[in-house]
């Protein structure tokens, strides 16, 4: 019985796992880059939040809201002042202005807060639990899930479904042409970067709600977003999706067998699959 | 009403068009022709503002030299590109829709299309890189037209053709050129073709213009010298 709970409670991590990936994965599917700064992000967000919500008492239901918002205006400013600058056919530029980035916030939040552990209190929502059969689980990581999921989900739908995201997958196949098909790439790169940064703040508030961070989480945080998406496999959101649960568990059960490994088992996963199946989980064998 | 003055164009610091100048009048088809490497879909890149050029472009009057792609395809620039440059993770019903997102008003639809090339109409929900590279090429155009465009320039779009759908698609394109008054851009290897399915012509040499004129009774013979550059003098 507590194996599954271990396995449950794995696929429920997961899911904020596979939150912080699928910013990172959008990222780098739409502009081909790597955001360095996506674990500040999340980790700044977190920070504002916990000063709304902490300091200034505004409740959770509004702050989280407002957050994603300021959030969404951040990264779409930021791609516009200063990312598409630099975007060209050397990755470095914007692999460097991100590493900046993340340095910068980092200090800032140092600065702000100090180096403590906070944490964003959701009051008895933290401890609520249901009970099925001898399994007990927690309402709030069951809520997470289901949010991460019905984001999946809608992220999904409206690559399918919509102008917006048929503008977006073309972008992604060939941003040299698709002015010719009415589209402003930039303002597309901008809008990739606002939902990403949205998405990262969100998983960022999560993580500050389930458990604790400090102003250095954020490198931790990007690392387990690059493993879920070389995991998962690059270029699909379902990827995300994949190496996030696959990883969730495997921390979870890694650190039931032995309580002191940390990440350790994750990062011994990613280098099986970087050898076993370097595409991931679930990505197709590049033949282009 | 298309009038090119002056034109530069440059990939960084390599020069790839020098002093193009050229007028097409509304409705007429100019075919572009010239060796591998003359500049032909340089010149149709840098009416899209793909390049990085300088000198005049007039379409029907504004001037658009100095415009991003997007709104020279919003005033009416539409290119079906050499190599056909399918957006791979699309649909080949997606990929023709992309093409109408400019939403210029005009005859093209996706029926319209599909008409043109039923094959389409069947594939219509595959991927478009599935497809074969003579199916992308009725994609590439098809897509090109969906923009309902005023100037459609069409890179080597028979390459790949079956020589009976190359001829039906010459002849399409006939037949939409009496009911509007859009203008093409003809780049096609096979120049007598390119001649007898053109009002005028531009051949090009080195990234410059060597001989232009009308189609109409064209010599074949001084387009051939002046095509590899040979002096007849
Ligand atoms: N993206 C590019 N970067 C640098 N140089 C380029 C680029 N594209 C074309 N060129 C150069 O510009 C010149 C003209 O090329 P262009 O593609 O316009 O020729 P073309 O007339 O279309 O030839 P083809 O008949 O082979 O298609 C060539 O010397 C080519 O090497
Ligand atoms: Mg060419």
């Amino acid at each position: 019985m507590i194996w599954i709970e271990t396995l449950i409670n794995g696929l429920l991590l997961g899911g904020l796992y596979a939150l912080f990936g699928l910013g990172l994965s959008l990222i780098f599917g739409v502009m081909k880059i790597a955001n360095i700064a996506h674990g500040e992000m999340a980790i700044g967000g977190a920070f504002l939040a916990i000063a709304t919500a902490n300091f200034i008492g505004l409740p959770l239901v509004l702050t989280v809201p407002i957050i994603l918002l300021m959030a969404w205006g951040f990264g779409f400013a930021l791609q516009m002042a200063v990312i598409n600058r630099v975007l060209g056919s050397d990755p470095m530029p914007p692999l460097l202005m991100t590493f900046g980035l993340s340095i910068v916030v980092q200090n800032l939040l140092v600065e702000m807060f100090g180096a403590d552990n906070r944490s964003l209190d959701i009051g008895a929502l933290g401890t609520a639990s249901i009970q099925i059969g001898n399994t007990s689980l927690g309402v709030f990581p069951l809520l997470m899930f289901a949010i991460a999921l019905a984001l999946f989900g809608a992220l999904h739908w409206s690559l399918h479904h919509t102008r917006w995201g048929r503008n977006l997958r073309a972008t992604s196949d060939d941003p040299e042409i698709v002015g010719m098909m009415g589209i402003d790439r930039r303002r597309v790169f901008a809008m990739v970067m606002g939902l990403s940064a949205a998405l990262a703040a969100l998983s960022g508030m999560m993580l500050a709600m389930r458990g604790s961070i400090t102003p250095f989480s954020g490198g931790e945080r990007l690392l387990i977003a690059f493993e879920v998406i070389v995991i998962g496999g690059l270029g699909s959101i379902w990827g995300s999706l994949i190496g996030g649960l696959v990883l969730g568990i495997v921390h979870v059960i890694g650190l039931r067998l032995d309580p002191a490994s940390g990440p350790l088992y994750g990062h011994l996963l990613l280098l099986v699959i970087l050898l076993a199946k370097p595409e991931g989980l679930a990505g197709k064998a590049r033949s282009r | 009403m298309l009038e090119v003055e002056g034109l530069d164009a440059f990939y960084g610091d390599f020069q790839a068009l020098f002093d193009i100048g050229f007028t097409q009048k509304s409705g007429e088809t100019l075919a572009l022709i010239g060796a591998n490497g003359a500049g032909k879909s340089s010149l149709l890149h840098s009416i899209c503002g793909l390049t990085s050029e300088t000198g005049t472009i007039r379409l029907n009057g504004a001037e658009i030299g100095k415009l991003p792609p997007k709104v020279r395809a919003e005033l009416g620039v539409s290119l079906s590109p050499e190599g056909r440059r399918m957006f791979s993770s699309l649909t080949v019903r997606e990929n023709l829709q992309i093409g109408a997102n400019t939403g210029r008003p005009g005859p093209w639809s996706l029926d319209r299309v599909t008409e043109l090339f039923p094959i389409l109409e069947e594939f219509a929900n595959r991927p478009a890189s599935l497809l074969s590279g003579g199916q992308q090429q009725m994609v590439a155009i098809g897509r090109a037209l969906m923009a309902n465009p005023d100037l459609l320039l069409l890179d080597e779009v028979s390459l790949g053709l079956a020589p009976v759908v190359a001829e039906e698609v010459m002849a399409a394109l006939a037949s939409i050129r009496g009911e509007s008054q859009m203008m093409t851009i003809l780049v096609e290897q096979d120049v007598s073709r390119a001649i007898a399915a053109s009002d005028c012509f531009v051949c090009l040499l080195e990234g410059r213009v060597v001989l232009d004129g009308v189609s109409e009774g064209a010599d074949l013979g001084a387009i051939g010298h002046a095509y590899f550059g040979e002096d007849d003098a």
